[in-house]
């Protein structure tokens, strides 16, 4: 440790410049660095074992296999009906649980009314599994887009509600009190210190509305579709191709990563102080 | 003029704790001259938070009314700013835009309140931290931001509710003589919640001492000590009458103090 300290800031000092290099990178990237080399060694474990014919490539397709056809199905064009498929499912009840879930959860942070007439429902919600809804939504709206979107939307929705409900009831009673004392009204206490305050909530209860919706898509396409990355699954697995299933299960995956990260982002960028993230 | 007018109030008591009213203040009547500086001084729990904020219009009082130049308080107005202990800062918001609120909250323009809190923040010391959130500002900074939002709305009247009592005891001490200063420019009214003798010695024009709770005023005492105070301070609290003004209020106080702590085992 002392080493390394005294000779800060010269160059071509005794120690070896890779060596320094190499241990600075680690120190800086070290979780990174380590998950790099964890999934590395599992996927290349898992082409080993697929490609030395360990495993019967009919039960576990190989990584190389999976991605060979993942440009396969992208280049001749034939993956994306099912994509755009489950994005229209995906998108409406995403619109909706926002759209349905925040003015919810915000009416229940703030009336008393409101939180104690639709508590019993949605803990009696909370507590029966989603999926059990799907043949009643199939009789009500058919096998169409509106019972996907009806069952995702369930699915979805209620973490929307709750975390917004504790975003808005945890919101500092002092500062609504501040405000009050310089004249705020009813509206403007909800517009500039209720919403703001309870915003890094909301954003965390859309964050995992995202994974949850993306789950119930795959469930409500493998009951009732002709089409989309639920319904790709699961035909692939009728017939017995096992790297189509992985080709699917990939592309869920990346797009349940790629949004969690931005939505990761969106919430540190809204509430740095809450992350600690200090400029000086 | 500000005119209390027997003053009484008793919170509910949650059912958790055995329920019923909790008296807080007794029978309080006080008239706050225009200009003067004026020092609540009692125990904790006193009742003496309670009557700042009744006399701001965030609590209405279980008995009594208070008149401020003439007009019955029937919530918070605009002749009358708070200042709090906790500064109550906006964390999503930067200095400046946490001193524009006040304005922007009563509908000034954008451009007004923006060039109003940049003069708000100059005055109090802080002309280069407009663009600071709370969290990267010292206590003593946050609280001047607290300041400066209360200056913005140029209110008559600035209630301060134990304004220092968050800062450790130098920072206190310079935020005093800041004040003083600050005030000495334009003519208010403070009304100061403290639980600091000295504090109150330095700074007021007249003491009013609380008894535990419910509070009852005792007594009043009026500081005769040389202005501007902020020139001489150390002097000042070296003096001969700072000191007997100190004992004479200890003596007052150290009763009320012993019974609040007797009261509050009994309560909590």
């Amino acid at each position: 440790m002392a080493e390394t300290t005294t000779h800060i800031g010269m160059p071509g000092g005794t120690q070896p410049f890779m060596g320094r290099l190499l241990r600075e990178t680690w120190k800086r990237h070290q979780t990174a660095i380590t998950r790099l080399i964890a999934v590395g060694l599992f996927l290349g474990l898992w082409e080993w074992a697929v490609s030395s014919g360990k495993i019967n490539p009919l039960f576990l397709a190989s990584p190389s296999s999976v991605l060979a056809r993942l440009v396969e199905v992208f280049a001749n064009g034939t993956i994306w009906q099912h994509i755009f498929a489950s994005g229209e499912v995906a998108l409406w009840s995403f619109l909706l649980c926002v759209g349905v879930g925040v003015p919810l959860g915000i009416m229940m942070g703030r009336m008393r009314l409101v939180r104690d007439t639709l508590e019993p429902f949605i803990i009696a919600k909370y507590s029966s599994p989603t999926v059990a809804f799907l043949p009643i939504l199939i009789i009500w709206l058919g096998i169409g887009v509106m019972s996907k979107v009806a069952l995702v939307f369930l699915g979805g929705v209620f973490v929307i509600i709750i975390n917004t409900e504790a975003g808005v009831s945890n919101v500092d009673r002092k500062l609504v009190e501040t405000a009050r004392s310089f004249m705020a009204s009813e509206f403007q206490i909800l517009r500039k210190i209720v919403l703001p305050g309870s915003l890094p909530f909301i954003i965390a209860g859309i964050r995992l509305a995202v994974g949850r919706i993306l789950i119930y898509v795959v469930i409500a396409e493998m009951f009732a579709s002709t089409s989309g990355l639920g319904y790709l699954i699961f035909q692939a697995g009728a017939m017995y191709d096992t790297t189509l299933i992985f080709v699917g299960v990939t592309i869920l995956a990346t797009t349940g990563i790629v949004m969690n990260s931005l939505l990761r982002l969106l919430e540190q960028k809204i509430a740095p102080w809450r992350y600690g993230l200090r400029e000086d | 003029m500000i005119q209390v007018s027997s003053i009484s109030h008793a919170f509910s008591r949650d059912s958790r704790e055995g329920g019923g009213k909790l008296p807080v203040i007794d029978d309080v009547s006080l008239t706050i001259e225009r200009g003067s500086f004026v020092s609540l001084l009692g125990p904790s729990g006193c009742g003496k938070t309670t009557l700042l904020r009744i006399m701001n219009g965030l609590v209405a009082p279980s008995k009594g009314s208070v008149h401020v130049d003439g007009t019955t308080v029937k919530g918070p107005g605009a002749n009358r700013a708070m200042v709090f202990q906790e500064f109550n800062l906006l964390p999503w918001r930067t200095a400046e835009d946490n001193v524009a609120f006040a304005q922007e909250l009563q509908g000034v323009s954008a451009k007004a309140r923006k060039a109003r809190a940049q003069e708000t923040l100059s005055a109090v010391g802080l002309d280069n931290f407009g663009k600071y959130y709370p969290h990267q500002l010292s206590g003593g900074m946050k609280q001047r931001v607290g300041l400066a939002r209360a200056l913005s709305i140029a209110p008559d009247y600035l209630f301060m509710d134990e304004p220092f009592g968050a800062l450790d005891p130098q920072i206190r001490e310079i935020m005093q003589i800041e004040l003083l200063k600050l005030l000495a420019r334009d003519d208010k009214t403070v009304i100061l919640v403290t639980h600091s003798i000295d504090e109150a010695i330095f700074l007021s024009d007249k003491i009013v001492i609380f008894s535990a709770r419910p509070g009852r005023i005792i007594t009043t005492i009026d500081v005769d000590l040389p202005q501007p105070r902020w020139e001489n301070d150390e002097e000042i609290k070296a003096s001969r009458p700072f000191v007997e003004y100190r004992q004479e209020i200890w003596r007052i106080l150290k009763r009320e103090v012993a019974r609040s702590i007797a009261d509050g085992a009994a309560v909590a």
